[in-house]
C-alpha cells in the first residue's frame, strides 16, 4: 500500500505514510499541536497560524497542517523551540486584543466552547491594548437557528469553507476587507434569504464559539449530559448527542469527525428540528372513545383492556383475517419485531406490514 | 435480483466512487448526508450522471443530467443497456460467471432503440448514449435511488431495470459501486429487518416456508405461525371495501401517507375498531377508538437499522411527556392482555437478542457488541467475531447466481388528457419530513418551507393564467387541494411537482392509487392533474403576487 517512513517530532521518531501532513503524524503520535483552523473535512489553510512548527531547513516556522512529512524530517513544536513557544505567545495575545474576554481576561467561554480560551491558558500572554476592530455581524438575521458574534470571531474561515467544501451552498464567505473582514452572505441578507440550508454544520466546525445555536445560546458544555443516539429522521442513520439538561434537549450536537457514518455532519432536521419532543401538543394520556363518540382520556389498564377487547371481538366475529397490523419504520427495530410478534403470534395472521410500504 | 434487500454498498464508500449514477433521488432534500458524501466524491472527481424530471440540485452540478419525462425510466435504462452492449462494454466473465438470464434480455433489447428512446423519454439521444459509456467503462459505479423509482405502476421493472445495468456491467461486489436504494425513514430497513412484512419473518426468512413457520411458531409457543398476508395497499382496499374491520396502526398517519387519501378517510368512519398508537393527533388519529400515546426516539432505548444495514443505538435521554410510555412496552402489555404469553421484557436488549437468536442474518449482533461499534454493525453479521457486511455479494451475488428480468416499458397508469392536462409528481423538501408532524413544530423548518406550493414551468403558468406567488386549485380525478404557484425552471414543460407534507391541503388527494404490481406500492410520482386560478386570490401586479406570497396562509 502507500509507502511509510520516518521524520522526528521534538525528537521522537515518527512513523508517517506518504501524503501525510506533519500535524496527521503528530496527531497520531499523541503530540499535541495547537490549530484553530483545522478540520479533518476541510482542506488545509494554513489561516490561524497557530499550528506553526520548526522545520529543519527551514527559514520560517511552517503550517504543520498544510506541510507535508518527508523522509528523516526533523521537527520541532513548541514543547521542544522556544522559537514556536514564542510564536504562540505574541500570536495568542494577538488574538486576545481582538476577541471579548471574561473578567479574568481569559477569552470567554461560551455554549460552543472557545478553543482559544484553553490555547490561552497554556501561554504565557501579552497584554495588548484592545483592537476594537469594525466588525458587523448581521443584525437584521431572523433565522431562529444560527448566531454569529464577530467579536469572537477569529477569521479562520473554517465555517466558510465548510459551507463551501462539504455542504457546497456557499450562503457564507469571507466579507469585507483589513480589520473589517467578516463573515458575511451576499448583500449581508439574513440566512433566511441566502442559499443557506441551516445546517448548523458552521456552528459544529467554529472553534471560538462565534457561530452558535440561538436556541441555547447561554448553555455552557459543562451544564449539559451528552446521549449518543440516532437520529430519527432519513435512513441515513447520523450519530447524534443530545444534549440535556433538567430532564430537556436543550441542543444537538455532532460527534466527532471520522467517527460515525455521517463524519460530524447533520442536517436541519437532525441538528435543530427537536422541539417536536417537548411540543405541546402531545398526546400524554390513553383515550377511550366514548358512547358520546368524543374520545377521553383514561387509565393505561382501562385503555389496553378496551384495545384487547376490540380487536379480539373483530377477530372471534370476522376472523383474523380481518385484522391489519400496520407498523411503524419510525419505531425501533424492537417494537416492530414485538408488533409483528403480536399480529403472528397472538392474533394468528399474517396481515403485518410497516408504512414504508409505500 | 441478488438476493438481499438493502443497499449493496456503504455509504462511507460513496467518497472513493468513480461514478455515480442518481436516479429518482433528490439526495441534496431527501438524504442530505449522503448528499455531503457524493458532493466530496465529486470533488475528488467522480462523474456524477442524475436522471430526473427536475433539474434538481444534483442535476444542475452534474455532468449529464437526463431530465426524462415522468414514468419512462424503464425505456431509457433499457436504451442504457443497449449501448452498452453495442458499444461492447459488457463484463462477459462477470455474466458467465455470475447471472442466468442473460440470452434473453440481450434479445429483448434490440428493439429500445436511442431514436425511439429520445421519442419516449425526451432525453436527447447523445445524453443517453454518453451516460451509458460513462457508466460502464468505469469499475466503481454505483447506482443511487429511491422512491422516484419505485413510487410508479412499473415501480418494480424500474428496479429490475436498474439491476440489469447492474449485472451486465459486474459492478456488484465491488467497493464504491453497486446498487443503493436510500432509505427514507430512519428505520424502514429495521422495520423489514424485524419481520413487519406480509412475506417475511424477521430476518428475511420467507412466511411460505413451512420450516420458518413451524421455527418461530415453536420459540412463540404456538405451534406452527401464520403464513403470508396481506401488503399494506391491500389492507387498505379491504378497509375501503369493508373486509378488514380493525387495524392495529403504530406510528403512522395512514391517511395523509396513502395515494388517493379521501376514499381510505371516508371508510376508516366506518371501521368496526381501530388503535393508533402515536406521539401526536394526525389526520387518522380523529377515526381512532383507543388511543395510546408513545414515546419519540429520545425517550426510549432500542436500534435502528439505517439505509446501509447498520444496526445502531437509540438511547434514552429524557422522560416521556405525562403517562405517554415506550412502545415496546405498550405492545407488551397488550399482547398479555389479550391472553398471549409475551415474556416482561425489562428491556428492549432483550428483544433485540431473542429476535437474532432467530435470525441468522443478525445472530452476531447483540448490545454489548454495539456499545463497543460507535460505526454500529452492518448485517449479514452472523458470529460474535464477525465483524459485518461494508459491501455485499463479495466474490458471488449471495442468491449462487444474479438474475436477469426482461422488461418492457409500460405507460404510467394516469396519463394526460384534454381534460387533465399536466402531470403531477410529489415528492420532499429538505426542511420537513414526511407527514410533518415533527418538522412543521419547529421555527426554523417552518421559516424555510412552512407552506404547500406547486411548482409550475413559467409557459404553462402563462397559458393558464397565473402568476407567482398565486393560490391555484389543483384538481385531479380524485380531488381537489389549494397550494401557491411557484414559478420554476426546474421542472419541464407540462408537469409539476408539489411536497407530499402539508396535511391541510395534502397531495395525496390528488395521487393515483393504482399500485405496482408486485409491492403495491402506489403511483405517487405520475397522474394527471389541472390547475384552475383562484379568482378571488388573484394578483395582477408582481409586488402584490410577492406580497400574498408572504402573508399568512388562510386556508
Amino acid at each position: 500500500m502507500s509507502e511509510t517512513f520516518t521524520i522526528k517530532i521534538d525528537g521522537k521518531d515518527c512513523t508517517a505514510l506518504q501524503g501525510e501532513t506533519v500535524l496527521q503524524v503528530a496527531r497520531r503520535e499523541g503530540i499535541e499541536i495547537p490549530t484553530l483552523c483545522d478540520d479533518k473535512r476541510l482542506d488545509p489553510a494554513g489561516a490561524c497560524r497557530a499550528c506553526l512548527v520548526e522545520i529543519d531547513g527551514q527559514r520560517r516556522l511552517q503550517p504543520s497542517c498544510a506541510w507535508k512529512a518527508a523522509d528523516g524530517q526533523d521537527v520541532k513544536t513548541h514543547k521542544a523551540s522556544e522559537r514556536v513557544q514564542r510564536h504562540q505567545d505574541v500570536l495568542v495575545s494577538l488574538y486576545m486584543a481582538d476577541h471579548k474576554l471574561d473578567c479574568e481576561g481569559l477569552p470567554i467561554e461560551t455554549g460552543n466552547g472557545n478553543d482559544l480560551r484553553a490555547w490561552a491558558k497554556d501561554c504565557s500572554t501579552l497584554k495588548l491594548d484592545p483592537v476594537n476592530a469594525p466588525r458587523v455581524a448581521r443584525p437584521g438575521d431572523k433565522n431562529p437557528y444560527i448566531e454569529f458574534d464577530p467579536e469572537l470571531c477569529v477569521l479562520c474561515a473554517r465555517c466558510t469553507r465548510y459551507c463551501d467544501e462539504v455542504e457546497a451552498v456557499n450562503a457564507i464567505a469571507l466579507t469585507g476587507r483589513g480589520s473589517e473582514t467578516t463573515i458575511g452572505t451576499a448583500g449581508m441578507r439574513g440566512l433566511l434569504d441566502t442559499s443557506c440550508e441551516l445546517c448548523g454544520g458552521c456552528i459544529d466546525t467554529c472553534p471560538t464559539g462565534a457561530l452558535i445555536e440561538k436556541k441555547a445560546a447561554k448553555t455552557l458544555p459543562e451544564e449539559v449530559e451528552k446521549v449518543r443516539t440516532t437520529c430519527n429522521y432519513c435512513g441515513v442513520g447520523c450519530q447524534m448527542d443530545l444534549n440535556i439538561k433538567d430532564d430537556e434537549i436543550v441542543r444537538v450536537t455532532s460527534p466527532d469527525p471520522g467517527t460515525t457514518v455521517n463524519d460530524g455532519n447533520l442536517c436541519i432536521k437532525g441538528r435543530f428540528a427537536y422541539d417536536f419532543v417537548h411540543h405541546k401538543d402531545r398526546f400524554t394520556e390513553p383515550m377511550i372513545r366514548g358512547e358520546d363518540g368524543q374520545l377521553h382520556p383514561t387509565t393505561w389498564e382501562k385503555a389496553i383492556a378496551f384495545a384487547a377487547e376490540g380487536m379480539k371481538k373483530v377477530a372471534q366475529r370476522h376472523g383474523p383475517e380481518a385484522l391489519g397490523f400496520v407498523s411503524s419504520s419510525r419505531c425501533t427495530g424492537e417494537e416492530n419485531y414485538l408488533m409483528q410478534k403480536v399480529a403472528r403470534a397472538a392474533f394468528k395472521t399474517g396481515n403485518i406490514h410497516q408504512c414504508s410500504a409505500t | 435480483m441478488f438476493g438481499a434487500g438493502a443497499m449493496t454498498n456503504s455509504i462511507p464508500e460513496i467518497r472513493d466512487t468513480e461514478v455515480m449514477f442518481v436516479i429518482g433521488s433528490n439526495t441534496t432534500e431527501a438524504h442530505p448526508i449522503i448528499a455531503m458524501e457524493m458532493k466530496v466524491a465529486r470533488q475528488r472527481g467522480a462523474k456524477l450522471i442524475v436522471a430526473d424530471p427536475r433539474k434538481i440540485w444534483l442535476a444542475e452540478h452534474a455532468d449529464i443530467h437526463m431530465q426524462l419525462k415522468p414514468g419512462t425510466d424503464v425505456f431509457l435504462l433499457n436504451a442504457m443497456a443497449k449501448v452498452i452492449v453495442d458499444e461492447g462494454l459488457v463484463d462477459k466473465d462477470f455474466i458467465e460467471k455470475h447471472t442466468e438470464g442473460w440470452p434473453a434480455l440481450r434479445d429483448n433489447l434490440a428493439k429500445f432503440t436511442l431514436e425511439e428512446a429520445e421519442k419516449v423519454t425526451k432525453v436527447p439521444a447523445a445524453l443517453i448514449r454518453e451516460a451509458a459509456i460513462i457508466y460502464a467503462s468505469h469499475k466503481r459505479a454505483g447506482i443511487y435511488y429511491t422512491l422516484g423509482i419505485t413510487e410508479h405502476t412499473h415501480g418494480t421493472d424500474n428496479v429490475y431495470s436498474l439491476a440489469n445495468l447492474v449485472l451486465m456491467t459486474g459492478h456488484l461486489g465491488v467497493r464504491s459501486a453497486g446498487m443503493n436504494p436510500l432509505r427514507g425513514q430512519n428505520n424502514v430497513q429495521g422495520a423489514n429487518d424485524s419481520g413487519c412484512s406480509p412475506v417475511f419473518y424477521p430476518g428475511y426468512q420467507y412466511c411460505n416456508d413451512e420450516s420458518v413457520r413451524k421455527k418461530f411458531g415453536e420459540a412463540w409457543g404456538i405451534g406452527e405461525g401464520p403464513g403470508p398476508g396481506k401488503n399494506l395497499n391491500e389492507m387498505m382496499k379491504l378497509v375501503e371495501h369493508g373486509e378488514m374491520h380493525a387495524l392495529y396502526i403504530m406510528g403512522e398517519d395512514i391517511v395523509i401517507s396513502e395515494p388517493n387519501c379521501s376514499v381510505l378517510e371516508e371508510s376508516l368512519k366506518n371501521i368496526e375498531f381501530l388503535v393508533c398508537q402515536d406521539i401526536f393527533p394526525n389526520m387518522t388519529t380523529p377515526f381512532a377508538h383507543v388511543i395510546l400515546p408513545g414515546a419519540s426516539f429520545a425517550e426510549k432505548d432500542g436500534v435502528f437499522t439505517n439505509s446501509d444495514r447498520r444496526v445502531q443505538r437509540v438511547r434514552k435521554a429524557v422522560s416521556s411527556p405525562g403517562n405517554a410510555r415506550p412502545d415496546w412496552e405498550i405492545l407488551g402489555d397488550f399482547a398479555r392482555e389479550c391472553g398471549y404469553d409475551m415474556p416482561k421484557y425489562e428491556h428492549p436488549g432483550e428483544i433485540y437478542a431473542e429476535m437474532a437468536a432467530l435470525s441468522p442474518k443478525f445472530s452476531g449482533i447483540s448490545y454489548e457488541r454495539l456499545e463497543k461499534n460507535p460505526r454500529g454493525l452492518q448485517w449479514p453479521c452472523t458470529t460474535p467475531d464477525d465483524p459485518g457486511a461494508e459491501y455485499l455479494h463479495q466474490g458471488a451475488p449471495l442468491r449462487g447466481k444474479g438474475e436477469f428480468s426482461t422488461v418492457d416499458y409500460r405507460e404510467s397508469a394516469e396519463l394526460p388528457d384534454d381534460d387533465y392536462p399536466l402531470i403531477l409528481s410529489t415528492g420532499r423538501v429538505l426542511y420537513q419530513y414526511n407527514s410533518a408532524t415533527q418538522t412543521r413544530r419547529d421555527e426554523g423548518t417552518n421559516a424555510k418551507a412552512g407552506e404547500n406550493f406547486i411548482e409550475v414551468h413559467p409557459d404553462d403558468a402563462e397559458r393558464i393564467g397565473i402568476v407567482d406567488g398565486e393560490q391555484v386549485k389543483i384538481v385531479s380525478r380524485r380531488g381537489g387541494i389549494k397550494a401557491k404557484v411557484w414559478l420554476s425552471g426546474r421542472v419541464q414543460l407540462g408537469c409539476v411537482w408539489m411536497p407530499m407534507h402539508f396535511a391541510e391541503e395534502a397531495a395525496n388527494r390528488l395521487t393515483n392509487d393504482a399500485g405496482d404490481i408486485v409491492t403495491g406500492t402506489g403511483e405517487y410520482k405520475v397522474c394527471a392533474v389541472n390547475l384552475i386560478p383562484l379568482k378571488d386570490a388573484r394578483k395582477s401586479s408582481g409586488s402584490a403576487a410577492l406580497a400574498a406570497a408572504r402573508s399568512p396562509k388562510s386556508a
